[in-house]
């Protein structure tokens, strides 16, 4: 019963912002000079289609009776027709999101291996050497534009090394185990151009939450004990430092899809991000309108997963 | 050398613990502002950003004098670095140091107006929703939902459909960072309007407007100048994603489009130079006002001045 009442209320915050979400694109789409029938259906459409597509939205009627129609549209997952493949904007989308999720969370996953043991090593070394080089990597890192550090690896590891392959997603020739592997190479570098902007705020968020924790009557009384240092770190000060950068997971996770997108456009990794370049490139409107939306989706539904996930490993957070 | 110390101020805004900010909540007079530049002074870290972004200023200015707008195709088409061309051309034989020079140019305009436009509206939000606690609720919930959502898929929508320019730019980066600056403020705002010297005005006049102008803002402004340089900076990051997708200016130089262009003649990763010098001087504008504001911060709090 408890856990229904702690999973509820997450539950009914996330179809609120992805409510939010679509009430906010509606609202910008309408208000905003341009077309709003561009969101939906292409210039090049032949008459009766295009017009059976906007009499959906109902974009002849009023504002109140289109926000119901767009939700309804929305709701069925229709999020128009793509201008230059004429398919739905859905089964576009679908086809490339697994990509996107497989980098975004892989560069989650290496962020945080990296960047918690980085925050521990800073804060036990707090004010020395070492302490000051990682705080300045951190700072440096989350001060690049993602392409750039995108391109430099490109060129170092992928053209003069040739470790690894410039681009795309996995081998057009390979087959079983290989094509796995050849997956895995792709990943690296994209994976890594994110990482290194996301570790700067787990890093600095750590450091500081471990050197408060450090200061807890707890951490003196296992030291009167006489528990060995690293046993007081890495176990007891260590736990209590994670609630604040599990949150911060939740607040990066709209940054570190932003980063996405533009590190797929370098990489030609076929996932959204480079979908939306692409669209760009060719003014499909309604493909751009889909990406924000499930990228929303999904960034809510991480969101929520992470804080459930937590809430019941610590047992203080489902009591709060 | 300057302590990194995130309590006092991160660069992505993100985990400003509330107890940094509130250190100090009451107005900057004249003498603190002196305290605060003493200490500044003698911060390595802080002058040479502080020099950085200054020079930076200056040739955004200077641009004409610098160099000629790159506008006409050369012959020398993608020629490496040399002393005719001290950032090498770029695929149709343009300079690329005029590029990055008049590309200084937009890339400050853009993050400096965008951030004017966002501190405005989201300083005046915060202290708003402070003052009028029934406010509160719903400007606190609009912005941690429009925080919690990736908004650079939703700036790339919105400017494709306006149309790139300018006015877009800054209009859309402005619109999407203002949240950040309400956060920011509102925490500092919120334990500022229970100051009793509020509930003493409070006495005097029935203006809210005269008591959060005269009162209120000025207690949260040294919030308001940290938070400036990290929207500024974000905004230049933002501006340069736009313009690396293709949604920048077409008809102005910027840092982003020197990007795009590279990207789009397929030139990106074999001309190394096309990438390299746009990309040092994004980092050069956004880390070297990452540490100033580290460094206002720290010269700020009272605690170090002791030191």
């Amino acid at each position: 019963m408890s856990r229904l009442f702690f999973v509820l209320p997450r539950l009914g915050r996330g179809v609120f912002t992805i409510w939010f979400a679509v009430t906010v694109t509606f609202l910008l789409l309408r208000l905003l000079p341009g077309d709003p029938a561009l969101a939906v259906a292409s210039p090049n459409m032949t008459e009766e289609a295009r017009a059976a597509l906007l009499t959906q939205y109902g974009l002849d009627q009023p504002l109140i009776v289109q926000y119901g129609l767009y939700m309804w549209q929305m709701l069925q997952g229709n999020f128009g027709v793509s201008f230059t493949q004429s398919v739905p904007v859905m089964d576009v989308l679908l086809q490339r999101l697994p990509w996107t999720l497989l980098l975004t969370f892989t560069a989650l996953v290496i962020t945080v291996l990296v960047g918690i043991p980085l925050g521990v090593l800073a804060a036990s070394k707090r004010g020395k050497v070492l302490d000051k080089i990682i705080q300045v990597i951190g700072v440096t890192g989350q001060s690049i534009f993602v392409p750039s550090i995108g391109v430099l690896l490109l060129f170092v590891f992928g053209l003069s090394l040739k470790w690894l392959p410039i681009g795309g997603a996995y081998d057009t020739d390979a087959y079983g185990m290989d094509w796995y592997a050849s997956v895995a190479r792709h990943l690296v570098l994209p994976a890594v151009s994110l990482m290194l902007i996301q570790l700067g705020s787990y890093v600095l968020t750590m450091r500081s939450t471990l050197i408060e924790a450090l200061g807890e009557d707890y951490v003196t009384l296992a030291k009167a004990n006489g528990l060995p240092y690293r046993r007081i770190l890495w176990k007891h000060a260590l736990r209590n430092a994670l609630l604040p950068t599990t949150t911060l997971i939740g607040l990066q996770l709209g940054f570190l899809v932003g980063g996405a997108v533009l590190t797929e456009t370098v990489f030609a990794y076929p996932g959204i991000g480079r979908g939306i370049y692409e669209a760009v490139t060719q003014l499909d409107f309604p493909v751009l309108q889909g990406a924000f939306l499930l990228l929303a989706i999904t960034v809510v539904v991480a969101n929520m997963l992470t804080d459930i996930v937590y809430g019941f490993l610590d047992p203080r957070v489902k009591t709060s | 050398m300057t302590s990194l110390d995130p309590v006092n101020a991160t660069p992505t805004g993100l985990p400003v613990s509330s107890e940094a900010l509130s250190a100090e909540p009451v107005a900057e007079s004249g003498r603190a502002g002196a305290a605060t530049w003493r200490v500044f002074r003698r911060d390595p870290l802080g002058v040479i950003s502080l020099g950085l972004l200054l020079l930076l200023v200056v040739v955004a200015l200077a641009a004409p004098l610098l160099a000629s707008y790159p506008a006409s195709y050369g012959s020398d088409v993608l020629k490496p670095p040399s002393l005719q061309y001290l950032f090498g051309t770029d695929s149709l034989g343009r300079d690329v140091l005029g590029e990055v020079i008049w590309g200084t140019q937009q890339s400050l305009l853009v993050a400096v107006a965008a951030s004017i436009i966002a501190i405005a509206i989201g300083t005046l939000v915060a202290v708003i929703g402070a003052y009028f606690k029934r406010l509160d609720v719903f400007i606190s919930v609009i912005v941690d939902l429009t925080l919690s959502l990736p908004v650079l898929p939703l700036m790339i929508l919105i400017a494709a459909l306006i149309g790139p320019s300018t006015t877009t730019i800054i209009g859309v980066v402005a619109a999407f960072s203002w949240p950040e600056v309400t956060r920011l403020v509102r925490s500092q705002a919120l334990t500022v309007v229970n100051l009793p010297y509020v509930d003493a005005a409070r006495l005097m006049t029935t203006s809210p407007v005269w008591i959060i102008g005269r009162h209120i803002i000025p207690a949260v402004t040294p919030v308001i100048v940290v938070s400036v340089v990290v929207t500024a900076s974000r905004a230049v990051l933002s501006a340069a994603g736009l313009a690396f997708l293709g949604l920048g200016d077409p008809t102005t130089w910027s840092w982003g489009r020197i990007l795009y262009e590279a990207q789009q003649s397929g030139a990106m990763s074999s001309a190394w130079w096309l990438t390299l010098f746009p990309s040092i001087a994004i980092l050069l504008l956004v880390l070297s006002a990452t540490l100033l504001s580290i460094a206002y911060n720290d010269a700020r709090n009272p605690r170090n001045r002791a030191r």
